[in-house]
């Protein structure tokens, strides 16, 4: 019997935790459960309708629509020579996928209510499911976007290669800024109306339809404290070759870790006290 | 020998009212008054521990009995690392798995194989051990055929017992279970029992919170009573149990005050059972309700009126004097009995409103709501009673009169 319990490991519950204690050996121990999560998330979203995954191309479709027509015919703007729909569409696929991250993860917390008062996971997976699960839709975006490029008659240009750079920092910023999001919202419900309203918002400030340089100088330095600023620009040139970064991807990147490493910890500081408030 | 659950002076303190979700605004507006001195930080604490502290050897199955709003629970969330605790240490030695609940995580939309690995994996199983115990797992719910039917097309009897099967085959080396015994028909509980049995009879440790006496007294080793937070008595079952049944005399409704200028007034309520006070009945338990009220001006206007309401809201009888002829009360003290029969009232939470009335107009003299609280459970030792159990059907018991007509 003695062996037995050797073998086991020990726990100690006190009050708090260190603020750098972020429990990464546990996320480890319930990597499974990510997975689980977002299948569950991914296989449910479509349940019982009649197109099923066809939503995920039919959405982002629509919306590129719109905002192609918007931009090509109302206000016509500087694409680089690449047609509308394609430079749109490059723009978009960054957007989409932090958009849903953004959503998601912000919500993922209230949402899981039930499971959050009942059983003890780690509660990051809940936001984290979010983030890989969106992967799909920014997959099929991808998709899209290279099926159109080869019917335009382009090839991705070289710089293709920078892509899972920009990716990871749409990660970052989509899962930092979903921390902050769920954080607040635990306590003040008043957040879970603040997220449509800040994605509308980011929508137009963003340059998804049009370049950053067409905001004029004097503007253009202020967009990139918008993280999904040079993200997305960075997407677009990494796909299409145009418009390359310059010294401003240092203040994306460095926007983008502030915000991914302030969402951690506000959340580790209120994960214990989760189930008590909710 | 060493110790599975080290509990060191456990403390929980909620604080009321200014807690939990809130609108930013009201939050804003009171940071701003405070800010100001205009209102001082309301600090209402509600203690739902104070204090605890208990070993837990390993293999031993302990159970954990008290009222509603004991602490056990919250007790039970803490060690499942749920809520934090507000001070004190909770050393665990081994994995633990808690069962606050059946069923956490289950979603409608899939189906009962893909809720099993859902359910399984939040509890904490990998793939693979739940892979390998997946047709036990199936065998044990007894739901094979609907197996690729989304749950939300099960019935709440297969649903629970879906949930309770992946549940029980967890394997950690701590296990804690509240109250999900209380699922399923009677046959499936004695079902679970028999897992829990066989469970602890494993060498795993398993912490117990149950209404139900008799599953604790047949599964547990040792008992532990929980009063307002607070560790009341640790001992053996049938020591816990008789503590419990005892009670604290919460029911002496002792010191009202005189009303001034009032005509009659209650001073004494009490319920007891065979001369004691009580606030816990077993299901075949008679008890009393006993009355002392004063009277300052000799009437003949005078009735007594009891209501028994279950729960919150609903009255579940009244008793009154009126089809007794009016009689005088005399100047001075009056004290009156009311018997409650054994083997009437079903398990659950009740409580008498007394009036005393004055028939002419149908105005009060004095009227005492909430005073008398007691609950019923099923605390005989033995399982024997089940059939009597809170689920069983109906609004009282009515063992009925029976008599068999053949040989």
């Amino acid at each position: 019997m003695n062996s037995y319990l050797s073998a086991m490991h020990k726990t100690v519950i006190t009050q708090g935790k260190a603020w750098f204690d972020f429990g990464l050996k546990e996320l480890y121990r319930y990597r499974e459960l990510l997975w689980i999560l977002t299948w569950r998330d991914l296989k449910v979203r479509y349940a019982q309708t009649i197109v099923g995954l066809l939503w995920a191309i039919i959405n982002p479709l629509f919306t590129l629509l719109v905002l192609t027509f918007v931009f090509k015919t109302v206000a016509d703007v500087d694409t680089g020579g690449y047609p509308h729909l394609l430079f749109t569409l490059s723009g978009m696929a960054g957007w989409t996928y932090f958009s849903s991250v953004v959503a998601g993860a912000g919500g993922s917390i209230i949402s899981a209510q039930q499971m959050v008062t009942k059983v003890y996971f780690p509660r990051l997976l809940l936001p984290l499911s979010k983030a890989v699960g969106s992967l799909v839709d920014l997959a099929v975006v991808l998709v899209i976007l290279t099926i159109m490029l080869f019917w335009y008659g382009h090839l991705p240009s070289t710089t293709i290669v920078w892509l899972p750079l920009f990716i990871a920092l749409a990660i970052l910023a989509g899962v930092g800024i979903g921390l902050w999001i769920s954080a607040m919202s635990i306590r003040f419900r008043d957040f879970m109306y603040v997220t449509p309203l800040l994605l509308r918002l980011g929508m137009f400030i963003t340059p998804i339809a049009y370049p950053v340089s067409s905001v004029g100088e004097k503007w253009e330095q202020w967009m990139y404290l918008n993280p999904m600023t040079g993200i997305i620009e960075g997407m677009r040139w990494s796909i299409l070759g145009i418009h390359p970064p310059g010294n401003e991807l240092w203040i994306t990147i460095l926007v983008v870790l502030v915000i991914f490493a302030s969402g951690l910890f506000v959340f580790n500081r209120i994960e214990r006290k989760i189930a008590d408030i909710i | 020998m060493s110790y599975s659950i080290e509990i060191e002076q456990l403390c929980k303190q909620f604080q009321l009212g200014s807690i939990g979700t809130q609108n930013l605004r009201h939050w804003l507006q009171k940071a701003m008054r405070r800010a100001g001195g205009l209102e001082a930080a309301e600090k209402e604490l509600f203690w739902a521990l104070r204090d605890v502290s208990f070993n837990v050897k390993q293999g031993e199955v302990i159970g954990l009995i008290g009222r509603n709003g004991a602490g056990k629970s919250t007790l039970l969330k803490i060690i499942s690392r749920i809520s934090e605790p507000s001070s004190g240490k909770i050393t665990l030695n081994g994995r633990v798995s808690s069962l606050l609940e059946v069923g956490t995580g289950f979603h409608p939309e899939l189906t009962g194989r893909e809720n099993i690995f859902l359910n399984g994996s939040i509890l904490g199983m990998t793939r693979k051990e739940i892979k390998s115990k997946f047709d036990e797992i199936v065998d044990f719910s007894g739901v094979e055929q609907f197996l690729d039917t989304p749950v939300k097309r099960y019935s709440s009897g297969m649903y629970v017992r879906l949930a309770f099967s992946v549940a029980a085959h967890l394997e950690p080396e701590i296990l804690l279970v509240d109250e999900v015994l209380a699922v399923g028909d009677h046959e499936f509980q004695k079902k679970c029992l028999g897992k829990m049995g066989d469970i602890s009879s494993s060498g795993r440790t398993i912490i117990f919170v149950s209404h139900n006496m008799g599953a604790v007294s047949e599964l547990c080793s040792r008992a532990i009573l929980f009063e307002q937070g607070k560790l009341i008595t640790d001992g053996t079952v049938e020591q816990t149990i008789a503590h419990y049944i005892e009670g604290s005399g919460v029911n002496t409704g002792g010191d009202f005050e005189p009303k001034p200028n009032g005509k009659a007034w209650f001073t004494e309520l009490e319920l007891l059972r065979e001369n004691k006070l009580v606030h816990t009945l077993d299901l075949n338990h008679r008890c009393t309700l006993r009355m002392s009220f004063e009277v300052a001006e000799p009437t003949e206007d005078l009735d007594i009126a009891i209501i028994l309401m279950k729960g919150t809201q609903r009255v579940f009888f009244s008793i009154d004097r009126d089809q007794l002829a009016p009689s005088l009360f005399n100047l001075g003290k009056h004290t009156f009995e009311v018997h409650v029969p054994e083997m009437y009232l079903t398990g659950g939470d009740y409580h008498f409103d007394l009036y005393l009335r004055r028939p002419s107009d149908g105005s009060h003299y004095d009227a005492q709501t909430q005073r008398v609280h007691f609950n019923v459970d099923e605390l005989s030792l033995n399982t024997h009673h089940k059939g009597y159990a809170q689920k069983r059907g109906g609004i009282t018991i009515f063992p009925g009169e029976w008599k068999k007509m053949t040989d």
